[in-house]
């Protein structure tokens, strides 16, 4: 068995890589590298790096064998190939599967205790790690209350957990938010109970090598009849070279609960893409409701499309109570390859699911990415609202599954999806599947595809706009009904993204 | 202000001249007011002095204060001072008119080297502008122009107007589609910005608007060109006999 | 070369072709050695997951028996037209109109075929060929290597009778494979006319040339024999400046799969593809599956897909339908509608309508709904004293008036909506 022994430390980047790879950045704001001495599992997956990755993370033995369930079936599996992306063909041992600052060695006891580099990288990053209000912006101002809004934060480095704030004062309302690699130790019941039970081990190529490999993430239970007092937040990093960040996320809305999450994503410019698969399972119980959110703003990879992460995401919620409730938004503005469908299984009668999407892909970038409503109990309800956009040479699939099940009486569904194309280099695509089983259910489906429409290009011109803006502007506009759907320091971000991911998109 | 030089125009996608050679000039402070019957060319000028595509300028130039226009793209020449308001304004949905303005006014002081407006100062600005031209809170929050009446369009293109404050407005047929109630608030807030530096080139088809717009000088535009200049009694005549007879008169 | 087809027992097999001409010979060889590649559709094939292909690639038909009208007139009876007769996929010439017409050339394949050149060499197999891509249709292969009949018509002029092909069904265990070729030359028109049962299992490919400027119009009713299973395809080409309008009205049929491949390959070209259907599962099985690829290659084309599907008691109904814009297709104004009234709580829709875009300067979009019948619209003729089972006929008559409106003569239009009132009323008792 590969031991500690055999974990070899790499030494920082140079300096000089650094700072050539930060004057490449460009639009791209995260692209920086943070400079830390880390530790590595060794490269490839095997067995004995998953026995690893459970015992650096001081895994009860069950984990350890679930892990390694998931593993002896990832072998059998073949990568799927049916969505509307041309990649080169991944490695999947060229990779290392564990990397980890070496101050984590220890794992912190509180936040003062970690390395101040990682807690710069945060404040860098424009996250929170200490335990302060947000300060309101300034659009919407006056929506705001006077003395800001709390938000806690789980900040996860490559392959860890680097703290997680405001823990104390969430336990006082009775709610757990912490890793999962605590949770796994902490709460074995909740987690025995709930990991895989919306994402099988085996549901699909990506999330069964997570559901062997993964290394940390978020863990979230809320009590029965609880609000949750702040939104929660994680939020990932990935900062090592050829490393893929595997995390695992599971949030549990007991009967009656609430919680808004959200979740940001940024990494390092790099020539070399980068793997991230994420698995994301959420357990709503009767008349909870959650909210999820996600800015995904991945290192897109650079104008030529060398570089980027390829994210692959596995996200479901399962409204297994009755008038359970879940919303996704979600605003994919990185990453090279976007593979991703956050479902929502509505097995609780008069559950309702909605997803609202904003995808955007400029230069060589590739998503294929949409959603899927299995409707299983009856009066359920779901609403698909998806953007797309597509400049320079990009290709942007909206692909969804609406089904209504022979039980879902009196169900409903009302699907939006347009597409935005900016420029003739591009690609828009649409493949929703409809299945209706049961005549008193209703669906509609809505595509459109067009391009920027000209005359509102010239009337923003002529009001002094280049024609940068201009397209910022309209886009803005085309998505709004999606960014409406974020909460609102995640909209003000969003917005500014939207304009910086369309850079150099015209003229 | 603005010079026109034996301006001929015709479709970029086809072989039809729409402007004939057009000779104009608009002094500083001065409105003059272009009339004609339909499809003589009045909108195409405008068009074309604003930049928009579709058109292929064959012969002859046009200046704003001494500068080249027709060289630049519509938002430089928006920031060298040329506004048009629209005789159909567009529709942008999703996009709130606040966003719209504000952008437009920072992007323009951006683009004449000033600092940008903050968030507060120009709320208070657009505020005050919005009251004198009876445009509601409402109105500024809803999408640009999206389920607007005939009415509030036009309000709303002079409310734009008076935001970037320019130098020199053309009016494309800001009458069309107006009531009499609402021609009265449009041509007050036009002539609330008259001034010395500021110059207009009100288009319209019929005298009335020139009842409240006084011009200075009126132009008869015909199959693309301008046939008849002379003073405000000119739209009167217009209004009075119709274009058949001055035309009638220059072919003879 | 060879030929060998690997089909696994108890399929269908590309083996003993019918005997023909040399340019004949030569598409049929080159066919079979396609399907040799391809293989035969499986479940696991994308757009075979809502339609199962089973008993259309089984070595043998299931039988199907003879559907008796009741002495009730055909179709398109009192329509002026110009009749070719085949009885369970065989020519009937004592049946049939002469073989000629104002500004047409008609042949039987079978003769066709047989000669050693012809025209049909540049279309036959090669329109289908080209159809196999953006998705593959083996059983169209199949056809192009295996087909015993069909038509070969050539339009040079704007014939004033449409021409109609009229398919009988006598044996039970009739297994009928047809292939036609049409060939609209430049600034011809033809009305194509199609109705009949055809056979127990019916294999059919149009391939059609609309040249520049020419016009084809289709009209197709496809019924009311209960046991059928037909698998159909048609490939058309549409130049610059042509129209293309294909409408198909299915009432029962145990398995109907009309697929449709058009490629647009000049500007400013039309291509528009209807159906209406009507499943009723009681009296046996209803499975309709229409599959649609349209691909537009070149500038400021038109294309529509309207499809309408009223379906009961167990009926099932599938809609694949595609609009594939290339680089260089500008202008292009696609739209596509899938909509389906599910009478009861048995019947089920399945629904896929793709859009797939690279060109930007396009108007593209799709819409699809399916329900139940709308309950206000019902009321509301209800308290007007019309009793339920008339009022929801109405509603089901005015749902299909969409596709209905596709067909471009009155006359025909006015047909096919009383065919399906027809139908419903039959139902009603």
């Amino acid at each position: 068995m590969a031991g500690v022994d055999e974990l070899i430390a790499k030494e920082g980047v140079e300096e000089e890589t650094v700072e050539a790879v930060k004057s490449l950045a460009g639009a791209y704001k995260y692209g920086w590298e943070t400079e830390i001495e880390m530790e590595y599992a060794p490269k490839g997956v095997n067995p004995d790096i998953v026995r690893l990755i459970s015992e650096k993370n001081d895994e009860p033995e069950w984990m350890t064998e679930w892990r390694l369930e998931a593993f002896a079936r990832w072998e059998k599996l073949e990568e799927p190939s049916w969505a509307l992306l041309n990649y080169p063909e991944i490695d999947f041992q060229d990779q290392y599967y564990y990397a980890r600052p070496k101050s984590m060695e220890e794992k912190p006891k509180s936040l003062d205790e970690v390395d101040p580099k990682l807690l710069a990288t945060y404040e860098k990053l424009g996250i929170p790690l200490k335990e302060q209000m947000i300060l309101a912006g300034v659009e919407g101002a006056e929506d705001m209350p006077a003395e800001g809004r709390k938000v806690a934060v789980d900040a996860v480095f490559d392959s860890v957990s680097v703290g997680t704030t405001f823990q104390a004062e969430l336990k006082k309302a009775g709610v757990i938010f912490c890793s999962i690699s605590e949770a796994i130790k902490e709460h074995p019941e909740l987690v025995k109970k709930y990991l895989g039970s919306v994402v099988p081990v085996s549901d699909n190529y990506y999330a069964t090598l997570n559901s062997a490999v993964f290394s940390d993430g978020s863990f979230v239970y809320i009590p029965p009849n609880t609000r949750c007092p702040m939104e929660l937040s994680t939020y990932f990093r990935i900062n090592a070279e050829n490393t893929g960040q595997f995390e695992r996320t599971l949030i549990i809305a007991d009967k009656g609960s609430y919680v808004s999450y959200l979740e940001g994503c940024t990494a390092p410019q790099r020539d070399t893409a980068q793997l991230h698969a994420a698995v994301v399972e959420i357990i709503i119980e009767e008349d909870a409701e959650v909210k999820y959110s996600t800015v995904q703003n991945w290192f897109p990879g650079d104008e030529e499309g060398k570089g980027g992460i390829y994210n692959f995401v596995t996200k479901r919620a399962d409204c297994r109570g009755d008038r359970s409730k879940v919303m996704w938004t979600q605003v994919e503005t990185g990453s090279a390859v976007t593979w991703k469908y956050p479902s929502c299984i509505l097995r609780g009668a008069e559950s309702q699911g909605e997803f609202y999407s904003i995808a955007i892909t400029n230069n060589y970038q590739q998503a294929d990415t949409g959603t899927k409503m299995v409707h299983l109990g009856r009066d359920t309800k779901s609403r698909i609202v998806s953007k797309g956009i597509s400049a320079g040479k990009a290709q942007n699939t909206y692909r969804g599954l609406v089904s209504m099940h022979p039980k879902a009486k009196n169900s409903r569904n009302y699907t939006q999806c347009d597409s935005l194309l900016i420029g003739d280099k591009c690609g828009a695509h649409t493949v929703p599947y409809i299945e209706v089983k049961n005549n008193s259910s209703r669906v509609e489906h809505e595509a459109t595809t067009s391009k920027v429409d000209e005359e509102q290009m010239f009337y923003c011109r002529q009001r002094g706009m280049d024609e940068e803006e201009a397209v910022a502007l309209i886009v803005n506009g085309f998505a709004k009904e999606v960014l409406q759907a974020l909460p609102m320091e995640f909209a003000m971000e969003a917005q500014q993204l939207v304009a910086i991911s369309l850079e150099g998109s015209v003229g | 202000m603005l010079k026109i030089n034996n301006l001929h125009v015709k479709l970029e996608e086809e072989d039809k001249r729409i402007l004939k050679g057009v000779d104009l000039e608009v002094p500083a402070g001065k409105v003059h007011a272009i009339m004609g019957p339909n499809g003589s060319g009045k909108s195409t000028l405008s068009y074309v002095l604003s930049g928009r595509d579709g058109y292929e300028v064959t012969e002859g130039d046009a200046t704003l204060d001494g500068e080249e226009l027709l060289d630049m793209e519509p938002e430089e020449r928006a920031a060298a001072g040329l506004f048009l308001a629209f005789q159909y304004p567009v529709e942008i949905p999703g996009v709130g008119n606040m966003t719209f303005l504000r952008t437009a006014v920072n992007a323009q002081r951006k683009a004449r080297g000033e600092e940008e407006m903050s968030a507060a100062d120009f709320l208070k600005f657009v505020r005050a502008k919005a009251k004198d031209l009876k445009i509601d809170a409402d109105m500024l929050k809803r999408p640009v122009n999206v389920g607007f009446s005939g009415g509030e369009k036009k309000r709303n293109e002079i409310l734009q107007m008076a935001m970037l404050e320019p130098k020199m407005c053309i009016l494309d047929e800001t009458d069309s589609g107006l009531d009499v109630d609402a021609m009265k608030l449009v041509s007050e807030g036009v002539n609330a910005l008259r001034d010395e530096g500021r110059s207009f080139l009100v288009i319209t088809h019929y005298q009335r608007l020139l009842d409240h717009i006084k011009p200075d000088v009126v132009h008869i535009m015909a199959a693309g060109r301008i046939v008849k200049s002379g003073g405000p009694e000119l739209a009167l005549e217009v209004e009075n006999n119709g274009y058949a007879d001055i035309l009638a008169e220059i072919d003879a | 070369m060879s030929t060998a087809v690997k089909t696994q027992a108890g399929q269908i097999s590309a083996d003993a072709r019918p005997a023909s001409g040399a340019w004949a010979a030569e598409a049929r060889t080159d066919a079979a050695s396609r399907l040799a590649a391809m293989g035969l559709p499986t479940r696991r094939d994308e757009y075979w997951k809502w339609t199962r292909p089973d008993s259309l690639i089984s070595a043998a038909p299931a039988t199907a028996e003879v559907f008796d009208n009741q002495g009730e007139p055909l179709v398109f009876h009192e329509i002026d037209r110009l009749k070719l007769v085949f009885v369970d996929g065989v020519f009937d010439a004592d049946a049939s109109d002469d073989l000629e017409g104002e500004g047409l050339e008609i042949e039987r394949l079978s003769t066709a075929s047989e000669k050693d050149i012809h025209w049909a060499k540049d279309l036959y197999g090669v329109l289908e060929t080209a159809g196999q891509t953006p998705v593959q249709s083996p059983l169209a292969v199949y056809n192009s290597a295996m087909a015993t009949d069909g038509v070969v018509v050539r339009v040079t002029g704007k014939p004033t009778r449409p021409v109609s092909l009229i398919y009988r069904h006598e044996d039970s265990a009739s297994d009928v494979i047809l292939h036609h070729v049409i060939k609209v030359e430049e600034g011809a028109t033809l009305t194509l006319l199609e109705n009949g049962a055809a056979a127990a299992r019916f294999n059919q490919v149009t391939e059609v040339d609309v040249a520049k400027g020419a016009e084809f119009h289709h009209v197709r009713a496809q019924g009311r024999d209960h046991d059928r299973q037909a698998i159909t395809h048609i490939f058309a080409r549409v130049d610059a400046e042509a129209t293309f309008k294909s409408f198909t009205m299915t009432v029962n049929g145990k398995l109907t799969r009309n697929e449709c491949v058009i490629d647009i390959i000049g500007d400013d070209a039309v291509a528009h593809i209807a159906g209406a259907a009507l499943g009723d599962g009681a009296e046996n099985e209803f499975h309709h599956d229409d599959t649609v690829f349209i691909t537009h290659d070149a500038v400021a084309c038109e294309s529509r897909q309207v499809f309408k599907k009223v379906l009961k008691n167990g009926a099932k109904g599938v809609f694949q339908g595609k609009i594939l814009v290339k680089p260089d297709a500008q202008k292009t104004d696609g739209y596509q509608k899938s909509q389906s009234l599910l009478l009861d709580d048995d019947a089920s829709f399945q629904a896929k309508p793709e859009l797939e875009i690279y060109a930007d300067d396009v108007i593209c979009s799709h819409g699809s709904t399916t329900g139940a019948i709308d309950e206000e619209a019902l009321f509301y003729l209800r308290s007007r004293g019309v009793p339920t089972p008339i009022a929801t006929d109405l509603l089901v008559l005015a749902f299909l008036a969409d596709a209905i409106e596709e067909i471009e003569d009155e006359d025909i239009a006015a047909e096919v909506t009383g065919r399906l009132d027809a139908w419903l009323t039959r139902r009603r008792g």
